[in-house]
């Protein structure tokens, strides 16, 4: 365990005070689309390359990365309206200086813009303090200079980090981090001082960046996230549950998996008692409203001894 | 054969397998509860483990999150499922595992759960390399922790990923332990040269092995378990055979997973004369026939 269990302490789901979303939804669910710039030339990194097959450039993972903001962010985006999905962007915040009408889309439409790195070829891995607090600030402002919104979450540069990550964003003003898959709601993590600073539900499995490389394509994909929302749906209504969609446009929006993502939409939005919201709106509402609660239980699960089973 | 831990053997050829109440087939589930550890056990190799997005540098938050998982949410839909379609769980727990949750030791104690010793961590590798000395005190520093921490010595024996050296089956039996479900080769349990009991888990239906490893689609995986059964089901005609699962409840415990365990079960359960046992009861079967 080590770090994690520095970081976040034990809860069962079973036993934890029920969480109750807006409306007595059983689950809320959010959209993460990752917009993100995969550098021609990226620096080097001495923990990981982003692009190992080859000295850099390496033209056929830089075009179909490319892809995505050239063609597929458009036709996500066609969906998402149709639908009228308000989507917690997971961004390289590079995209915003450089392709100003990926900007413009993502504004009118008031998404929310969780934090995901300058660029998915450069990484938190050996930042020292300071680096890592300047990371922060340069980020923010420049969400905040191109939208006018503010950023409340993160998910790691390339789901990159280090030991000091939770509580230097803590530090910088955000609320929560979603690299951790570690449950299906949130719970609040250990950090510094009397900050308060939460994981939201994300997924690796679920996600499309991992999955489409294995033996699954788009109609494997959309059973998955239906069987997933099923389950949560049937278990949200002894407590509420989040899921997330970590959707990648490069991947999912290719002409042949576009219609197997619409199609887990169609799915949820066929059921009542759902929240469709934002990462950002979870994590505002849950440390509103149940944040305190879950403190006073962790403290409580952490005086919880076995005594009547020590035998010697 | 090259080496001396068993007496060589072919199925077809063994004396008729009775399970208790004239069932064919015994049915059991192991649910496997062990820590990602970070650091390793002095003397052992680090195992190379599955899960979140390969290996990491520090802080590698997906796999120790991943894995965690398990402990938090996905072990109690396993067990939820297991008692629903009454299977006793088998938990394979490691000393990490019993010292950091002492609430899920009582909890699958509560549930009337069996517990098969697992090691220290998921991260130690026991292998060739470990000297001898270090691995009878690992396996008796396993033992000892397991009963101070559950209550009870463990009467079978996990090495993490399946890990032994060539001694193991013998220092497990100089440590009492009973049984092993490292030896993946039968559709029966056997008996070793040093007294220890075989007891197979099929690896193809490992979740690790089949899900993450092979990547095989939920669907796939939930006709593979129930076709396994159908074909033991019926080549247990003329002898007992042996269906035992190897789960995780970071791999099947998850939302989108635990369906496919649920529906396997369910179709274990409409068959007639099946036995749903623990390891335990069914190497004290294999031993003592009725």
């Amino acid at each position: 365990m080590g770090y994690h269990a520095e970081r976040v302490r034990y809860s069962p789901i079973v036993q934890r005070p029920p969480v109750r979303w807006p409306g007595g939804a059983r689950v809320a669910v959010w959209v993460a689309p990752n917009v993100e710039h995969t550098e021609y030339l990226p620096p080097p990194n001495e923990h990981m390359d982003p692009w190992p097959r080859t000295p850099h450039p390496d033209v056929r993972e830089y075009g179909f990365h490319d892809y995505g903001n050239r063609v597929a962010f458009w036709r996500l985006l066609k969906v998402l309206d149709r639908h009228g999905i308000r989507a917690t962007v997971s961004l390289n915040v590079g995209v915003l200086d450089h392709f100003p009408e990926i900007t413009q889309a993502m504004v009118e439409r008031d998404w929310d813009y969780m934090l995901h790195g300058v660029f998915n070829t450069r990484y938190l891995y050996g930042a020292t303090a300071d680096e890592e607090r300047a990371f922060y600030q340069d980020c923010i402002a420049t969400v905040q200079k191109h939208t006018g919104k503010t950023p409340k979450g993160m998910l790691g540069p390339a789901i990159t980090g280090t030991v000091r990550t939770p509580d230097l964003m803590a530090e910088a003003g955000l609320i929560y981090h979603a690299d951790w898959i570690h449950d299906d709601q949130p719970v609040p993590l250990e950090v510094s001082g009397d900050r308060r600073m939460i994981s939201i539900p994300y997924s690796y499995e679920l996600n499309d960046g991992p999955l489409l490389k294995a033996n699954v394509d788009g109609a494997e994909w959309a059973e998955m996230c239906k069987a997933q929302f099923d389950r949560l749906y049937r278990e949200g209504a002894r407590t509420g549950m989040v899921m997330p969609f970590s959707v990648h446009p490069f991947r999912i929006a290719q002409p042949a998996r576009i219609d197997y993502f619409e199609s887990v939409l169609e799915h949820i939005r066929r059921h009542d008692d759902v929240w469709l919201t934002t990462g950002d709106e979870i994590a505002q509402y849950y440390l509103d409203h149940h944040y305190d609660e879950a403190v006073a239980h962790l403290a409580e699960m952490a005086r919880y001894t076995s005594g009547r089973r020590h035998a010697g | 054969m090259d080496h001396g831990l068993y007496e060589w053997s072919v199925l077809p050829d063994r004396p008729r397998l009775v399970w208790p109440d004239e069932a064919r087939l015994a049915v059991g589930v192991v649910v496997q509860l062990a820590s990602a550890d970070e650091d390793v056990t002095p003397g052992l190799r680090a195992a190379s483990l599955l899960g979140g997005l390969g290996k990491r540098p520090h802080p590698d938050v997906p796999l120790l999150a991943h894995r965690a998982y398990g402990h938090r949410v996905g072990v109690f839909r396993l067990l939820d499922a297991l008692e629903q379609y009454g299977v006793p769980a088998t938990v394979a727990m490691d000393v990490a595992t019993a010292t950091r949750y002492p609430f899920l030791v009582d909890h699958v104690l509560d549930r009337g759960a069996t517990i098969v010793a697992a090691g220290r961590s998921a991260v130690d590798l026991v292998s060739e390399q470990a000297a001898e000395e270090v691995e009878r005190a690992y396996i008796a520093d396993t033992l000892d922790a397991l009963e101070r921490l559950t209550g009870t010595r463990p009467r079978g024996w996990y090495g993490p990923e399946y890990s032994e050296s060539t001694r193991t089956p013998r220092l497990l039996a100089e440590a009492g332990v009973g049984y092993t479900l490292n030896w993946v080769n039968d559709d029966q349990p056997y008996r070793m040269t040093d007294g220890l009991v075989a007891l197979p888990p099929t690896y193809e239906l490992d979740d690790a092995n089949a899900l993450l490893q092979r990547k095989v689609t939920i669907s796939t995986y939930g006709r593979m378990l129930t076709d396994s059964f159908d074909v033991l089901y019926r080549e247990s005609s003329d002898s007992g055979r042996l269906y035992l699962l190897h789960l995780r409840p970071w791999i099947t415990g998850q939302p989108f997973r635990i369906g496919q365990v649920e529906r396997a079960l369910a179709h274990v359960a409409a068959h007639r004369e099946v036995w749903r046992a623990s390891t335990d009861d069914m190497v004290q079967a294999f031993l003592q026939p009725a």
